[in-house]
C-alpha cells in the first residue's frame, strides 16, 4: 500500500471559524504557525467551531470522540490543572488531549507527540492533517494531540473583536489596538499571566504521565519548535527523538519575521523571473509590487466589490495591510503561491479582485487563539527585543507593523518576562531531526542551522521546494518515520526533499499551464464540441 | 460407570492414535487452514494495494507539464515496458494509460475544462486500487485548480462546496478487523467437524467393518458407555483440533500486514478461551451426529459420502452467520448462534447471552437425542451388523 503521499497537497488543514479580528490576525500575529489556512478545495472539510466535536460529558474524562476530518472514533480527554502553578487549591483549567491509537495496538509505552504552532492554535484540531501526515508513524505508535493552554477546547483565550463587522470596508489604521486589546483582556476570565510556553510544558508533561508514557518522540511544527525545545531543555529523560519542523531557535526572538517575510518575497521574484513561462508572463513583478505598495502607502484604493463570500456588494477599502498580508499568507502554500505573479500583476493594473481573492481566505481562518497568543509573544518575545532588534525590524513592512502592534497590545497584556537563561541555546545529545523549507516566509533555513548551535546528534535538511511546514509538503514525513523507527539521525539520507515538487505559477486567472500562442490555437471545429462537454455539464 | 467409560474413552483414543494417518488427515484440516487463510490474505493485500510508485503510460505529457509534475509528486510517473529502475530492473507498469488531450493547455488558458482520458480495465482487481488512486489525485488537482481559478476572480471558493459531509464510522479498531475474523471463526468452526470426522467414522463403521463392534458390545458394559465413551473421545478429537487451529492462526495471523488496511486482526487470549467453551457443546453435536450417521450407515464408504453431505448443514449456518445473511432466526439455531456471539465478542459488541445460551442449550439437547438414539440403535442387530 502506499502511505502519506497521495494526501500531501491535499487541504491540509481546515478552516477554523474562531472568530478573530481580521486585523489582528493579519498584522497583529506572527502565524508562525503551519498547518493554517488551507487553499479550501473540494476534498477539503472546513471545521465548525470545535467545542462541539468533542463529547465529554461531566465526570468522566476519557472517552470516544470524533475530531474534525477524521471519520474514525479517537478517544479524547482531559485532566485538570491549576491555572497558576503557584496556587495549586485555585481556579482550574482543563487541558484537553485526543490519542489517535497505534494501528498494531499493542505497543503504547511510547508515543509520538505533535504540538502545533501559532501560537493559539488548537493541535486537536489539526488531527487530521496530523493524522495524514504521520500515517506510517501511527502503524506502530499512538499520536498524542495536545491542546495547549489557552488554545482549542483548553480554556481558550480568544479575542471576540467587536466593531469589526466588514473585514473588507475597514482600514486598517483607524484601528485602535490598544482599545481592543484593552478589550479582549476585559472580556477574558483568566489570568493570561499564566499561559506562556513554560507552564504549558508542564501541562505536557502532566498528560504525558496521566497517560503513561514512558517515552515521548516529539513533533514540533513552528512554534511548536519551541515547545519541544523547550521539552529538550526541562525534560529530556522522557524524550525519545525530537523532530522540528520551522524552527523558532531559542535565541530568537519571533518578532524579527519581518526578514524572513522580506527574503520570502524576494524569493517569490527570484522565482517567477528565472522561469520562462512566469518571466515571459510577468517581466515587471517586482516593479509592479513596489508600486502598488508604494500606491497603498500613500492611501487606501476604495472600490465597490462583490462579497467573495455572500456575492453581495460591499466596498472594498484596498490598504497596504490587505495586499500585503494577503500576499504574505499565500506565502505559506506553494499552491497559493503559484497564484501570487498573477494577483501582483492584476493588481498594478488596479484589478484588485485576485488580492481579494487570497485576503479572503485569510479572514477568520487561521484559527488562532490570540488571547494565548499574546501571552507567548509578550512574555516570551516581545521584552527580549534589543533595541538594534528593533531597529532592525522596523527596516521592513511587516517588521514596522508588529512592533507598533506588539508595542500597545504588550503593555496591556502586561506579562512578566521569562529569565534571560530562557533565550540560551539549546544544549543535548538527544537525536534531534531539524527541518526547514527554503521558502519560509515566517521562519528561514538560518533560523534552523542557530538552533542546531549545541545539539550534538542532530541533522539539519533544507528542503528546497517547502514552504513553512517541510512534512506536509515533501517526504519529509518519511523521513520521520524513518527517525522514529531507528530512533538515530546518522542514517538518514534527506535525498528525497530535492524532488521538484513545485508548481507552475499561473499565468492567467485560469492556466498554469503554457498559454498557445494564436497560430497554434486549434481550428474552430473545437467549438461545438465545447458546447456539447459545457451542455452535459447542466443535466 | 464413569471408570468404565474412561477406560473405553482410553481405548478407543490408543486405537485411533495407532492408525497415525488417519490422525493426520483428521488434524490437517486444522494445522492447514489457518496456514491457508494467511496465505490467502497476504496475497490479497499484497495485490489489491497500489505501489507506492505507481508506474503507468501517460501519453502527450508535454501539454500538461505541471500536471505531470504534480502526479510525480504523488508518486505516479510515466513508465513504459522498456524502463528500468535505479537497479536496472524493469519496471513494474501498470496496464493503465492517461491520455492528455491535443488542446489541454488552449482549453485551460480560457477558463473551461480540459480532457484527460484514463484507460483501463476495471475490472482487473489488481489495478482497482490504482486506477482509484489516480482518479482521486487527478481529483485533487482539479479541485485544487478550481478553487484557485475561484481565488483568482475574488470568490471564496467555499461557495462551490455548499455541503460538508461529515462522516462518523461507528467501527472501531476491533470491528474492523471482526469483518475478518468473522470469516475466520467460521474456519475455525468447521475443524470441530472436520478434525473428528475420520475418527467418528473409523469407530463406528469402520469399528463394525472390522467385526470388532459385537466383540465390544458382548462385553459387559452397558451400550450407553460404549455410545457415551465414543462420544467423548471424537469430541476429544475435535476439541483437539479446534486448539490446534486456534494456536496456528494466532501465530500464523500475526505476520499478515493488517495494518495496511489499516486495522489489526488480533486472536486474543480471551477470545481463545471463549472459542473453546462455546465450541465444547458444539464438538459434542458433531460427535454425536457423526457418529450417529456413520452408525446409520451400512459401510465405512457409504459412511463418508452421508457425513460430507451431512456436513453441509452446519456449514451453510456458519457461512449465513458470517458473512451476515441471516434472518434473526438463525441467532437462536446451533452453530450460527454461537457463531454470532462470537463475532459480536470480537467486535466488542455486547455477547447476546440469551441466544448464546439458548443455542448451547439446543446444540446439547440434540446431542442428547443423538446419543440416546444411538444407544437403541445398537440394540438392533440391523445396525450392529450393518444389514
Amino acid at each position: 500500500m502506499f502511505h502519506g503521499k497521495r494526501d500531501r497537497s491535499e487541504t491540509r488543514k481546515a478552516i477554523n471559524s474562531v472568530k478573530g479580528k481580521p486585523l489582528m490576525t493579519l498584522i497583529g500575529t506572527l502565524v508562525i504557525s503551519s498547518i493554517i489556512l488551507s487553499l479550501p478545495a473540494f476534498a477539503s472539510t472546513d471545521a465548525d467551531n470545535s467545542e462541539n466535536n468533542t463529547r465529554v460529558p461531566a465526570g468522566q474524562n476519557e472517552q470516544t470522540c470524533y475530531l474534525d476530518g477524521l471519520s474514525e472514533q479517537v478517544s479524547c480527554g482531559f485532566i485538570t490543572v491549576p491555572e497558576n502553578p503557584a496556587k495549586p487549591d485555585g481556579k482550574q483549567i482543563e487541558i484537553h488531549y485526543a490519542v489517535l491509537a497505534a494501528i498494531k495496538s499493542d505497543n503504547h509505552s511510547q508515543a509520538f507527540l505533535a504540538i502545533a504552532g501559532g501560537p493559539g492554535q488548537s493541535a486537536i484540531d489539526n488531527a487530521a492533517g496530523f493524522s495524514r501526515m504521520f500515517r506510517k508513524i501511527r502503524q506502530s505508535r499512538d499520536i498524542l494531540l495536545i491542546d495547549q493552554r489557552g488554545t482549542g477546547r483548553s480554556n481558550i483565550l480568544n479575542c471576540a473583536g467587536d466593531g469589526f463587522e466588514d473585514p473588507l470596508a475597514i482600514n486598517e489604521a483607524d484601528f485602535d489596538v490598544a482599545t481592543e486589546t484593552q478589550a479582549c483582556l476585559d472580556e477574558l476570565d483568566a489570568d493570561v499571566t499564566q499561559y506562556g510556553s513554560l507552564n504549558a510544558l508542564d501541562d505536557f508533561e502532566a498528560v504525558r504521565k496521566h497517560l503513561g508514557y514512558k517515552k515521548l518522540h516529539v513533533y514540533g511544527i513552528s512554534y511548536g519548535t519551541r515547545m519541544a525545545q523547550l521539552y529538550l531543555r526541562h525534560y529530556p529523560e522522557v524524550l525519545s527523538t525530537v523532530t522540528i519542523d520551522g524552527v523558532v531557535p531559542m535565541q530568537q526572538s519571533v518578532l524579527a519575521i519581518g526578514n524572513a517575510i522580506s527574503r520570502a518575497f524576494d524569493l517569490l521574484i527570484k522565482d517567477c523571473n528565472t522561469n520562462k513561462l512566469c518571466g515571459a508572463q510577468f517581466p515587471n513583478l517586482k516593479a509592479d509590487l513596489a508600486s502598488v505598495d508604494a500606491k497603498l502607502a500613500i492611501a487606501p484604493m476604495v472600490s465597490q466589490v462583490r462579497d467573495p463570500l455572500t456575492g453581495e456588494a460591499t466596498q472594498l477599502t484596498m490598504t497596504r495591510a490587505k495586499f500585503m498580508g494577503a500576499i504574505r499568507m499565500a506565502l505559506y502554500m506553494p499552491n497559493v503561491r503559484a497564484l501570487i505573479p498573477h494577483a501582483i500583476s492584476e493588481a498594478a493594473k488596479d484589478n484588485f479582485q485576485p488580492i481579494l481573492g487570497l485576503y479572503s481566505l485569510t479572514i477568520d481562518s487561521t484559527g488562532i487563539a490570540m488571547g494565548m497568543h499574546a501571552s507567548v509573544i509578550c512574555g516570551e518575545d516581545w521584552q527580549r527585543l534589543t533595541a538594534a532588534e528593533r531597529d532592525a525590524a522596523n527596516q521592513t513592512y511587516f517588521g514596522r507593523e508588529m512592533v507598533t502592534t506588539f508595542e500597545q497590545s504588550c503593555a496591556i497584556w502586561n506579562m512578566p518576562a521569562v529569565d534571560a537563561d530562557f533565550s540560551a541555546p539549546i544544549s543535548s545529545d538527544i537525536p534531534t531531526l531539524v527541518l526547514s523549507g527554503e521558502l519560509d516566509p515566517a521562519t528561514p533555513p538560518s533560523w534552523g542551522e542557530l538552533a542546531m548551535e549545541k545539539l550534538t546528534n542532530a541533522k539539519h535538511f533544507i528542503a528546497p521546494y517547502a514552504t513553512h511546514g517541510v512534512a506536509h509538503q515533501s517526504c519529509a514525513n518519511d523521513l520521520i518515520a524513518e527517525f522514529v523507527d531507528t530512533g538515530s539521525v546518522q542514517e538518514l539520507d534527506g535525498e528525497c526533499l530535492n524532488k521538484d515538487v513545485s508548481r507552475n505559477f499561473y499565468l492567467n486567472a485560469s492556466t498554469v499551464e503554457a498559454i498557445p500562442t494564436p497560430e497554434h490555437k486549434q481550428e474552430p471545429v473545437q467549438k461545438p464540441k465545447q458546447a456539447i462537454v459545457q451542455g452535459a455539464s447542466h443535466d | 460407570m464413569m471408570n468404565k467409560i474412561m477406560t473405553m474413552v482410553r481405548k478407543e483414543l490408543i486405537d485411533a492414535a495407532r492408525d497415525k494417518r488417519s490422525v493426520m488427515a483428521g488434524l490437517y484440516y486444522a494445522i492447514g487452514t489457518p496456514l491457508l487463510m494467511c496465505g490467502m490474505f497476504m496475497l490479497l493485500i499484497g495485490q489489491m494495494s497500489s505501489p507506492k510508485d505507481l508506474n503507468i503510460k501517460i501519453e502527450n505529457a508535454d501539454n500538461a507539464p505541471d500536471l505531470i509534475k504534480y502526479l510525480s509528486s504523488q508518486g505516479i510517473t510515466h513508465g513504459d515496458s522498456r524502463s528500468t529502475d535505479d537497479e536496472g530492473e524493469p519496471l513494474d507498469v501498470k496496464d493503465i494509460r492517461l491520455v492528455i488531450s491535443e488542446d489541454y493547455a488552449a482549453q485551460m488558458a480560457k477558463g473551461l475544462r480540459a480532457e484527460i482520458i484514463l484507460i483501463a480495465d476495471n475490472s482487473n482487481e489488481k489495478l482497482q486500487n490504482s486506477i482509484r488512486r489516480l482518479e482521486r489525485d487527478l481529483q485533487t488537482y482539479s479541485a485544487e485548480m478550481g478553487s484557485l481559478r475561484l481565488i483568482a476572480r475574488g470568490i471564496d471558493p467555499r461557495v462551490v462546496q455548499p455541503i460538508k459531509l461529515k462522516i462518523e464510522d461507528q467501527a472501531t479498531p476491533d470491528s474492523k478487523g471482526g469483518v475478518i475474523l468473522g470469516v475466520a471463526t467460521m474456519t475455525m468452526i468447521y475443524a470441530v467437524f472436520i478434525s473428528g470426522m475420520n475418527l467418528a467414522i473409523d469407530t463406528s463403521a469402520g469399528e463394525r467393518e472390522r467385526n470388532s463392534l459385537a466383540l465390544l458390545l458382548s462385553h459387559p458394559v452397558s451400550t450407553r458407555s460404549i455410545v457415551l465413551a465414543k462420544v467423548f473421545a471424537v469430541t476429544v478429537f475435535a476439541m483437539l483440533g479446534l486448539l490446534l487451529t486456534l494456536i496456528i492462526s494466532k501465530i500464523s495471523y500475526a505476520y499478515v500486514p493488517w495494518h495496511e488496511l489499516g486495522f489489526t486482526v488480533n486472536i486474543s487470549t480471551d477470545f481463545i478461551l471463549l472459542m473453546l467453551l462455546i465450541g465444547l457443546p458444539i464438538a459434542m453435536m458433531a460427535a454425536s451426529l457423526q457418529l450417529f450417521v456413520s452408525f446409520m450407515a451400512k459401510s465405512f464408504k457409504e459412511a463418508q459420502s452421508y457425513l460430507t453431505l451431512v456436513l453441509i448443514v452446519p456449514m451453510m449456518l456458519s457461512m449465513a452467520a458470517s458473512y451476515n445473511i441471516a434472518p434473526d432466526t438463525l441467532q437462536w439455531l446451533p452453530v450460527s448462534g454461537q457463531q454470532q456471539a462470537l463475532i459480536a465478542f470480537i467486535k466488542g459488541r455486547e455477547i447476546p447471552m440469551l441466544q448464546l445460551v439458548l443455542s448451547s442449550v439446543v446444540t446439547l439437547v440434540i446431542t442428547l437425542a443423538l446419543t440416546f438414539r444411538m444407544e437403541r440403535s445398537l440394540k438392533s442387530e440391523k445396525i450392529v451388523f450393518g444389514l
